[in-house]
């Protein structure tokens, strides 16, 4: 067993995880949208990806491509509630919600990206 | 990913995990921990008011307690941010500062700028190998002539120098192995504007190593070579290197020329060097008893020019061995050959220095050259003196000893590997010209003085064809005459020649030395003119312009326009040129 290995993937599902925890309920209703949630899927988002620093091999400059863009929909996700909430004062109105769960749908999106080239990776290593 | 790049992510994987895990623990904290508004209500600080806390705080900025003042709780939870997250970003902060005193780094970063710079180079650049003297003159004649170089050099502190050095254009550079084909190509040998790789080591063998590279990487460019051992050069001859330039064998080149005639020494002075140096004055070369001291691979090589010549020799050499090997040739009889240095005055009385027409100092030591050139003019004012020169600090003392010819190797070399590549032609004239009577020499001589006035003349070459030369292959196309005599006319003052001087013709296998005014121009000529840059350029509206080669061929002006011709053409009762295709 690689502890590296260990903590990366686990960082890279939970990842996943969260953030489908975060997508998960009605488009546009607030109340299924935790932002502790939120919070945390931007924090190990930005965790796994600066994980994957450094790797020159081919499948780590895939995995890191696909996380950058997790961390851009997800960081645009932060801003338009912040927008909502602070800027415009509008509070979170349906049609903010629903942009800043379709901003996190992406998210996810490229999140099951990063776990099915991890699979995929460990299934070509046999051993 | 670039090298560069991928080390600096490698390194801040570490610190970067930090940083977010302190950021968000503080920013978690100071969203939970409830404060109080100035109403005196429970107030909780949302994620984006905690990370703007948290980033002042974090960054030692510090606006104070914004929009509320905090409770204690929340300040208890502030110290610790202050103290976690400012360690953090130093921890970061020193993290980048190590890595950029890294010398690992440092190389990288240099590599892949030079690799970058090299990549980008979209003219056509020489790769100069070694940038010791001879590297730092042709550097210097190459940008001068406004031509891109690369520069790969081992030592460090010879580099440092073409960085002081205020050369007229941006010369990439990289402290490398030539030796190495890794190092080669970052320098750009496999690059399709890469027109000449230039081997000037020290060492013959990286040279060796350097066209055997360039060859098998890039077949198609020329390849000088220096060498100073016969075995290196036949060695680098069979694998195809262009040119290998010799500094024993260039030198007996320029003796053989000097004893030849004094006009054709100076021909070959003025044609090679710098454009717009001071012209040298001519040697007159003295037959009699020639003393040569050192009989190493220079004092060799002159030996058997001398021989040639018929000239009575007298060898002073302290090697032994080199005089067993000297007797073992039936045809060294008549010649003397003394054991010594020839510094001393005496030795060199015994070789018949008082009466001696020429003296060669040929050790491979300055400091003995020296003294035997002192040694030699105490005895004798008037004798011919040639000075073999090893080192390039000496230069101020071999000037000031007043020696007739200097072989200054390095220089030598920088000046026949700038003829290479930027004159080609001059190259076949020099060749036809040492098998011209000194007559013809005299006479180029004062044709090229009349020229030159001054300073060294500026050589050029035209080549006939639609490229390079439009106005003149339409015209030939149309089947006119064109003369040399037609495109040295002035074409913008009246009825006047351009101080120039045609040097050769080529035609296929056809060589025309000089040729006159009245030889016709065809298509694919190759023609080479001496002159000053200005005639150069004033030139090339001939060849250039339509109009201008109408009017040296007439000396009228023509009218342009079709109208306008074709009224010229009505009043003066010309008929239309005939146009065979």
């Amino acid at each position: 067993m690689n502890l590296e290995k260990v903590i990366f993937s686990f960082f890279m599902i939970l990842a996943l995880t969260l953030n489908f925890g975060f997508f998960y309920g009605t488009v546009d209703q607030a109340d299924h949208h935790n932002i502790y949630e939120l919070f945390a899927v931007i924090v190990v988002n930005l965790i796994a990806t600066v994980l994957k620093f450094g790797d020159r091999s081919q499948m780590g400059a895939m995995l890191l491509a696909t996380s950058l863009v997790a961390v851009v929909q997800l960081v645009s996700a932060a801003i338009v509630w912040t927008f909502a909430v602070h800027v415009q004062s509008t509070g979170l109105t349906p049609a903010a919600v629903s942009t800043i769960v379709s901003l996190s749908g992406g998210a996810v999106l490229a999140n099951i990206i990063s776990v099915i080239l991890l699979m995929i990776e460990a299934a070509m290593l046999r051993h | 990913m670039n090298e560069v790049t991928s080390m600096l992510l490698r390194r801040m994987r570490a610190p970067f995990l930090l940083l977010i895990c302190v950021y968000s623990i503080s920013i978690l904290g100071m969203v939970l921990i409830p404060g109080v508004d100035d109403d005196g209500n429970v107030w909780h600080m949302s994620i984006f008011h905690a990370f703007y806390f948290v980033s002042y705080t974090a960054t030692t900025i510090g606006f104070g307690e914004i929009p509320y003042t905090l409770t204690d709780a929340q300040r208890l939870w502030a110290i610790i941010i202050v103290y976690t997250s400012v360690t953090s970003w130093f921890y970061a902060l020193g993290k980048i500062i190590t890595l950029i005193q890294d010398k690992t780094f440092s190389a990288a970063i240099v590599r892949s700028r030079f690799s970058r710079n090299v990549t980008k180079i979209n003219r056509p650049f020489y790769l100069i190998c070694g940038f010791g003297e001879t590297g730092s003159a042709l550097v210097k004649a190459l940008t001068e002539e406004h031509l891109h170089t690369v520069v790969i050099e081992k030592d460090p502190v010879n580099l440092s120098e073409l960085k002081l050095n205020e050369l007229l254009m941006y010369v990439p550079s990289f402290a490398g192995d030539a030796s190495n084909p890794e190092h080669l190509e970052l320098a750009g040998i496999k690059h399709k504007m890469c027109r000449g790789v230039i081997a000037v080591t020290a060492s013959d063998n990286i040279n060796l190593k350097i066209a055997i590279t360039s060859k098998l990487l890039h077949p198609d460019v020329p390849v000088v070579c220096r060498s100073e051992y016969k075995e290196d050069e036949e060695n680098m001859l069979s694998f195809g290197t262009n040119y290998i330039v010799n500094p024993f064998d260039t030198f007996a080149g320029i003796f053989e020329m000097a004893m030849h005639s004094p006009s054709l020494h100076l021909i070959y002075d003025w044609l090679t060097g710098v454009p717009n140096t001071k012209l040298t004055d001519p040697v007159y070369f003295k037959r009699g008893h020639w003393i040569l001291c050192g009989f190493g691979r220079f004092g060799k090589v002159l030996f058997k020019h001398l021989r040639d010549h018929d000239l009575s020799i007298t060898i002073i050499d302290p090697d032994k061995d080199l005089l067993t090997e000297f007797r073992k040739d039936p045809e060294n009889e008549p010649y003397d050959f003394i054991i010594g240095h020839g510094t001393d005055t005496e030795t060199l009385t015994q070789a018949g220095m008082i009466d001696a027409a020429g003296i060669i100092a040929g050790a491979d030591n300055d400091s003995n050259n020296l003294s035997i050139i002192m040694t030699a003019k105490a005895i004798n004012q008037d004798v011919f003196i040639v000075a073999r020169q090893n080192l390039l600090i000496n230069h101020k003392l071999y000037d000031a000893t007043h020696a007739h010819l200097i072989m200054r190797h390095r220089e030598m070399l920088a000046r026949k590997i700038r003829v290479i590549f930027l004159a080609p032609l001059l190259l076949k004239f020099l060749k036809l010209a040492k098998k011209q009577d000194p007559e013809w020499a005299n006479i180029t001589i004062s044709r090229l003085s009349a020229t030159a006035s001054e300073s060294r003349p500026h050589l050029w070459s035209v080549f006939i064809n639609q490229d390079q030369t439009p106005a003149i292959a339409m015209a030939l196309s149309h089947g006119r005459k064109i003369n040399i005599g037609h495109i040295t006319q002035d074409p913008a003052a009246n009825d006047t020649k351009l101080n120039c001087v045609p040097l050769l013709l080529i035609r296929d296998d056809q060589e025309i030395l000089l040729p006159e005014d009245d030889i016709e121009i065809k298509a694919f000529d190759q023609i080479l003119f001496c002159g000053t840059r200005d005639i150069k350029l004033t030139m090339r509206w001939t060849l250039n312009v339509k109009r201008s080669l109408n009017y040296v061929m007439t000396l009228t002006e023509e009218p342009e326009s079709y109208i306008w011709r074709k009224l010229y053409r009505y009043f003066n009762k010309l008929e239309r040129r005939k146009t065979p295709r």
